[in-house]
């Protein structure tokens, strides 16, 4: 299977702190890619040096079969953990420009917005500065920053965290439209449940270095013998269909900025 | 040029031009400027010396005189046609008085009788003061003055000593047999009116006072847009970091380039604002305008040299601090953390403009010409220098490629600083970690 991204030999070191230890690791193209690990496992200075943000101290990074370089940062999406937005820019604005310096014109990328701003319920607010969203709003817009450019790679570090119940449906959704039109998605998380439910691969890193990689049925397998397995479940409802469900039921539509304000 | 770049210098810009802050610096500060002008114009116009002064001259020698002194016309008024126009230019505009003297009749007898009737009209305000001149006036040289204060009035006692000391000297003179109008003629004051050693002037010494003063209005502007915006630069970088949008941002474009972009947006938000003061400063050379600022022929022309050089040394000035701001801001988290490093540049500037003083009066002198090739102070000293007596071109070139070559230095530096440093929350670097930082970044 092509290689949507492979690592060779990557290590990073921060003074005497060794970040990354001789990392080996293929993302193919098209799959859900979970990388996984506790807090200070070497996720996010993995994701920035595919970003080529950072730069590793030894070892190769291919992305789409090419070394990194200013093109392949505009093919793909990033979402970093430490993630913001200008809080004195309106929206609108904010998106053209997060747009334009990924090489999209303003049109093309007004147009591709315009189906989004829609299904967000984000319309009402663009000309609004983005200090003046809720929380959830600004999540939203950060999320259609990260894809405005119409990415073929999507990688986001720890996308999850801190999000409202509503957008992490969004989001879930919206990965799995994305994986079906055969684009890539690595993402980080420490939340195993995620990993578990979306991801077609994963890679444990601990410490530096990984521990497990490949398909998650092929790791429940190695483990099959040597970790208990959990008492079986009553099947019930998960909370977050129900929640859906009582947001449907409601009849209620999502506030407008009037409403807010 | 690389259309990311423009997207970022685009998006400085605008968002720097849409606040309030800008608007309001663009018409306060050239507003506090002109109202110092007025208030000065203003000040000069008020009556600085007025009242009704009795006079008790027991001399009997002063009071014809001193009217007569205060009545005469000034000499601004005569002689102003003949005048050349320097001098003129140099001489304090007289000061305004209204005063009205008045004589007391009295002997040293009455006079003590008459105190009391005196004091009472000062205290009730029906006279400024009183002044008594004793018999011995001449010799003794010192007049008594009453009024409700000791303390008030001084330019008014300052007016009437002056006028009373002319007097009197004429009086001495006489005394000794000299015609007073000899004395008149011989206490005339030698001006100095300088020209350039060329056989046709250049039209800017024809303005010399007036030159001067731009000069040092455009040398101020130079060090207080590079304080204002140096400050802009290091807000922005830590705004960026507090709103973690940076990492968004250098997924997408270059830290060099982001930096570059903001540097140069500002940059551009400098020179509007410039633009917007040409087109005041325009309005303000209309003929009305300069009749109230007590210009009567007009406000002279500045020398396109200096406008030239100080777009230069601006432009070359601002990027030199404000990729040094940027490095400064770059490994912190709020301008706090920044604001002991900030110390740095802003005292640099502080000394840089406390130097003119060197360009003004020995503009050729060494200190002058060395601080006009270090590139920290050059842009404020090379300005000046040309502003007042061109140097030579190659001490200009020197000065600019020195300059060149320091920003090269500077953003190379601050990039590497800035790369690294945007990324880093939390814990505030030390010293020795950001050397680390320049070392390893690449």
């Amino acid at each position: 299977m092509e290689a949507a991204i492979s690592l060779s030999g990557v290590t990073k070191t921060f003074g005497k702190f060794t970040a990354v230890s001789s990392l080996e690791l293929t993302v193919p193209k098209g799959l859900t890619f979970g990388l996984l690990g506790p807090n200070g496992a070497g996720k996010t200075t993995t994701i920035r040096m595919i970003m080529n943000i950072t730069k590793p101290d030894s070892g190769s990074i291919r992305v789409l079969g090419q070394e990194m370089n200013e093109e392949l940062q505009q093919r793909i999406g990033y979402l970093p953990e430490e993630r913001g937005l200008y809080r004195k820019m309106k929206v609108v604005d904010q998106l053209l420009f997060l747009a334009e310096i990924k090489g999209v014109d303003r049109d093309t990328a007004m147009r591709r917005l315009g189906p989004w701003l829609d299904s967000m319920d984000l319309r009402p607010w663009i000309n609004k500065k983005t200090e003046e969203l809720s929380k959830g709003m600004q999540q939203k817009v950060q999320f259609l920053g990260t894809i405005v450019h119409d990415p073929e790679i999507l990688i986001l570090d720890e996308p999850f965290s801190g999000l409202d119940p509503i957008n992490v449906i969004l989001i879930k959704d919206f990965l799995s439209e994305f994986k079906k039109q055969g684009k890539t998605i690595v993402f980080s998380t420490h939340v195993m449940e995620y990993a578990e439910k979306l991801c077609d691969r994963i890679a444990l890193l601990y410490r530096s270095k990984k521990l497990l990689d490949g398909t998650v049925r092929e790791i429940k397998n190695l483990y099959r013998d040597r970790v208990p397995l959990p008492p079986p479940v009553e099947p019930e409802p998960e909370l977050e269909k129900i929640f859906i469900k009582a947001v449907e039921e409601s009849g209620l539509t999502a506030p407008s900025p009037e409403e807010l304000r | 040029m690389n259309p990311k770049l423009i997207a970022i210098i685009k998006r400085e810009y605008l968002q720097q031009i849409r606040t309030k802050a800008f608007w309001i610096s663009t018409f306060l500060i050239p507003s506090i400027g002109l109202g110092m002008v007025f208030l000065q114009v203003a000040m000069s116009k008020t009556l600085v010396a007025k009242g009704k002064i009795g006079v008790v001259d027991l001399s009997g020698r002063l009071y014809d005189g001193l009217v007569a002194e205060y009545n005469k016309p000034t000499k601004d008024s005569t002689e102003k046609e003949k005048q050349p126009r320097l001098t003129q230019e140099k001489q304090k505009p007289p000061l305004a008085t209204r005063m009205e003297f008045f004589k007391i009749e009295a002997t040293k007898e009455s006079l003590p009788g008459l105190r009391k009737k005196l004091n009472d009209d000062v205290q009730k305000e029906q006279i400024k003061a009183y002044i008594v001149l004793d018999e011995n006036i001449l010799e003794n040289g010192v007049a008594e003055w009453r009024a409700q204060s000791v303390k008030a009035d001084l330019v008014l006692r300052e007016t009437v000593a002056n006028l009373l000391s002319r007097v009197a000297t004429k009086e001495r003179l006489k005394d000794r047999g000299v015609d007073p109008e000899i004395y008149e003629k011989a206490r005339m004051r030698i001006e100095i009116d300088p020209h350039e050693a060329k056989e046709v002037e250049t039209e800017s010494s024809k303005n010399a006072g007036f030159n001067l003063a731009v000069s040092g209005v455009f040398f101020f502007l130079i060090y207080i847009s590079i304080f204002v915006y140096g400050a802009f630069i290091m807000r922005g970088v830590l705004e960026e970091k507090n709103n973690r949008i940076v990492e968004v941002l250098v997924s997408s474009v270059k830290p060099v380039h982001l930096m570059l972009g903001k540097i140069i947006g500002i940059g551009f938000v400098g020179l509007t604002q410039y633009a917007v003061w040409g087109v005041l400063a325009s309005f303000m050379s209309l003929p009305a305008f300069a009749a109230m600022m007590g210009m009567a022929d007009g406000v002279p022309s500045i020398p396109f040299l200096t406008i030239a050089a100080f777009v230069v040394f601006f432009l070359l000035g601002y990027f030199l601090y404000a990729a040094l701001y940027a490095a400064v801001a770059a490994p912190f988290n709020t301008e706090q953390e920044a604001q002991q490093f900030v110390m740095v540049p802003a005292m640099i500037l502080i000394l840089a403009s406390t130097t003119w003083f060197f360009a003004f009066n020995t503009p050729n002198g060494a200190v002058a010409v060395t601080l006009s090739f270090f590139p920290l102070t050059s842009p404020l000293l090379m300005f000046m220098r040309i502003s007042v007596q061109p140097p030579p071109f190659w001490q200009i070139g020197v000065s600019i490629v020195l300059l060149l070559l320091a920003i090269w230095g500077m953003a190379w530096l601050a990039g590497r600083i800035y790369r690294v440093g945007i990324l880093m929350y939390g814990k505030k670097p030390t010293v020795p970690e950001i050397f680390r930082w320049i070392r390893e970044a690449d």
